[in-house]
């Protein structure tokens, strides 16, 4: 057993830069009181649970050794030891919860709930506005009017639905419009997350009918109901580390005048083949011909899809069909 | 001895002491922190006041009165994270929420969102699935290694987001998308925002005077000005309202007058089509078709945003139907050549 309990130890180095002390300084206060109420977890799953290396982690509950209270008898200091791979801290008074959120931690967490949305989300940004201390609530209004993290998917109760059946592990009933075949039709899916990719929420779980997990754009859900199904999530390592397959297939090229270019270049994917002054030619990969059609058509006149054959006909079909409309 | 742990030492006095601590004893428990003259030793020890409270712990002053001695304390209802008391699915909400943020590799107060995720565990009752999903969507939010490779906008927002907390302003040299010449801008930062997967400043640019958008990936270099940190250099905007200002579709953005103009999508329509026309359209149907009105002071982008969407025209104003017509008329030219 390696038990270390010493008194507080000289500054040794030079002290570390502020913001590295202060992000310390928070670690601690939450990790003291997690180790408290975890007692002998792993060195290895407490690094993570505090998004540090183990190493960092280690130089951590070196800190916390030197960490007492006036007037410093061995009693007054932190009791935190080390054994083979597991963290113990006997229950510390002062330190038995982490302190409330700061205003920065609600705000940001509150930009990130707005942006998806949801029935409970206003619940829930109140809820984090009395978790900041009385001072600071004010400072907390202020900073969350100024962060706004996207425009959440336009039907609120289906949002609010879906983030229920993942806390219940309750399966559910979709009208889900599918893009490909220009249909809806009805699915039961066991919902397991939302992630969200390049501006798009996306609800990922497993498609009765298709017999495995999919994923699905939240905004092309019509309706959305809970079912009485109940249904035990996969284990973490079985699931993927992907929202959609590995992009297959050509990629798409699009030619771009000059003034389009300099807006593409910006967007999530692009890849710049060609450059002059008369504009150029751009790849991205992993999409079909539809996106590549979509894409092209949103510079106006000013971009055409190049390649492969089957999206430059997309894109010429489309054009042709538009055309007519006027 | 470090600042860090002279932090931690005192605030495990003061949530410790059953009654406030006066500074007298504060001085004679932190000899070495607090000794020197008086006027230094107590600037110091506020500041250190007013970094504890950065950190989450309110330290106040209390009065004295006959029953008991004027001090310092720690008020632990106003310390400790209390349970949220939140139903599972707007607990669900927040895990999802900011772990998606996370894995999504730029978001501001990103360090501020990791230790809020952190702390939820504790504020949270049986969070058990809502911590598994979040884990999930923390992974699945994470894209292939072109599009997660954002470093330089990621170091921005950080940037930024002290300075639009602390109202500090910021000089950055940026290349403008038409123009294409770079420029130095002097910029008074009012928030951060996000659109369509890409992060956008908004604020008072000195150079031209007025209210300017700035999109992150095309900055090139960012300081923030570092004197007087703690002093704001502008007062507070209340006026300005940055959801307003982020729901902006392009077609809203001032170019002429406003005018009043039609779309029609024919079915199938896609719900996201119709939520594509933003917070202020007004839609109908109207036999079996959909119906989007709208007021536009930018027709052009108004034109770029239907040709892109299936299914869909401009029925009014004349010019711009014309235009639709005419774009649409040379790429069936280039197309078939």
């Amino acid at each position: 057993m390696t038990r270390a309990r010493r008194p507080r130890p000289a500054a040794e180095g030079p002290p570390p830069a502020k913001a590295e002390s202060r992000d310390r300084l928070r670690r601690v206060l939450f990790l003291v009181p997690y180790a408290v109420r975890h007692p002998g977890i792993p060195v290895k799953e407490l690094a993570r649970r505090c998004g540090v290396t183990e190493k960092e982690l280690l130089d951590d509950l070196d800190f916390l050794l030197g960490v007492g209270c006036p007037p410093f008898a061995p009693d007054d200091f932190l009791d935190l030891y080390v054994e083979g791979d597991r963290v113990f801290v006997a229950l510390h008074q002062s330190f038995s919860r982490p302190p409330r959120f700061t205003e920065g931690e609600a705000a940001a967490l509150a930009a990130a709930a707005r942006a998806l949305g949801g029935e409970g989300v206003e619940r829930a940004v109140q809820a984090l506005r009395e978790s900041v201390p009385r001072d600071r609530r004010d400072s907390f209004d202020e900073l969350a009017g100024r962060i706004y993290a996207g425009s959440p998917p336009a039907r609120g109760s289906v949002l609010g639905r879906i983030q229920r059946a993942i806390a219940e592990r309750r399966a559910l009933r979709l009208v889900y419009y599918t893009a490909s075949r220009q249909a809806e039709g009805e699915r039961v899916v066991r919902p397991y997350t939302l992630a969200s990719r390049l501006g798009h929420w996306y609800l990922w779980g497993h498609d009765h009918k298709r017999g495995q997990a999919v994923a699905f754009r939240v905004d092309r859900i019509r309706e959305c109901a809970l079912t009485d199904e109940r249904f035990d999530p996969p284990a973490d390592p079985d699931l993927p580390s992907r929202l959609f397959s590995e992009p297959s297939g050509e990629p798409v090229r699009v030619r771009l005048g000059p003034g389009a270019l300099a807006w593409a270049r910006e967007r999530p994917g692009v890849r710049i083949l060609q450059e002059g002054p008369r504009g150029g030619v751009v790849e991205v990969a992993g999409v079909d011909d539809a996106w590549a059609t979509r894409f092209a058509l949103s510079f106006s006149g000013d971009a055409e899809v190049v390649a492969p054959a089957s999206a430059r006909r997309h894109f010429a079909e489309a054009v042709r069909r538009a055309l007519e409309r006027y | 001895m470090q600042k860090a742990q002279r932090l931690l030492d005192l605030a495990a006095l003061l949530l410790r002491a059953p009654e406030p601590v006066s500074w007298r004893e504060i001085q004679e428990q932190f000899r070495e922190d607090y000794g020197g003259s008086e006027e230094a030793a107590i600037r110091k020890f506020e500041r250190d006041k007013a970094e504890l409270l950065e950190l989450g712990i309110p330290v106040r002053y209390l009065a004295g009165d006959e029953d008991l001695a004027a001090g310092y304390l720690v008020d632990k209802d106003d310390f400790y994270l209390p349970d949220l008391r939140l139903p599972p699915e707007d607990l669900a909400l927040l895990y999802l929420a900011g772990s998606a943020a996370l894995a999504g590799g730029a978001f501001p107060y990103a360090r501020d969102l990791m230790h809020a995720m952190s702390k939820l565990s504790f504020a949270a009752r049986a969070a058990g699935a809502s911590e598994v999903a979040a884990a999930t969507a923390q992974r699945l939010s994470r894209g292939p290694e072109e599009q997660e490779a954002r470093p330089a906008v990621a170091g921005w927002l950080e940037q930024l987001s002290h300075a639009v907390a602390a109202r500090k302003r910021v000089q950055l040299t940026y290349a403008g998308a038409e123009r294409r010449e770079v420029t130095t801008r002097e910029v008074e930062p009012y928030g951060l925002y996000q659109k369509g997967g890409a992060w956008f400043l908004v604020g008072h640019c000195l150079l031209r005077k007025a209210l300017r958008t700035f999109h992150l990936g095309r900055v090139r270099s960012l300081t923030v000005n570092g004197a007087a940190p703690r002093t704001p250099d502008f007062p507070s905007r209340k006026d300005f309202s940055l959801a307003e200002h982020a729901t902006r579709e392009p077609w809203e953005y001032r170019n002429h007058a406003p005018l009043t103009c039609k779309v029609r999508l024919d079915p199938p329509v896609p719900p996201e089509t119709v939520a594509s026309f933003g917070p202020r359209a007004r839609v109908r149907e109207q036999d079996g078709s959909t119906l989007v009105e709208l007021t536009a002071t930018n027709g052009a982008a108004l034109v770029r945003h239907v040709l892109s969407l299936d299914r869909a025209e401009i029925l009014a104003p004349r010019p711009l139907r014309d235009e639709a017509r005419s774009v649409l008329a040379r790429l069936a030219r280039k197309v078939s050549a």
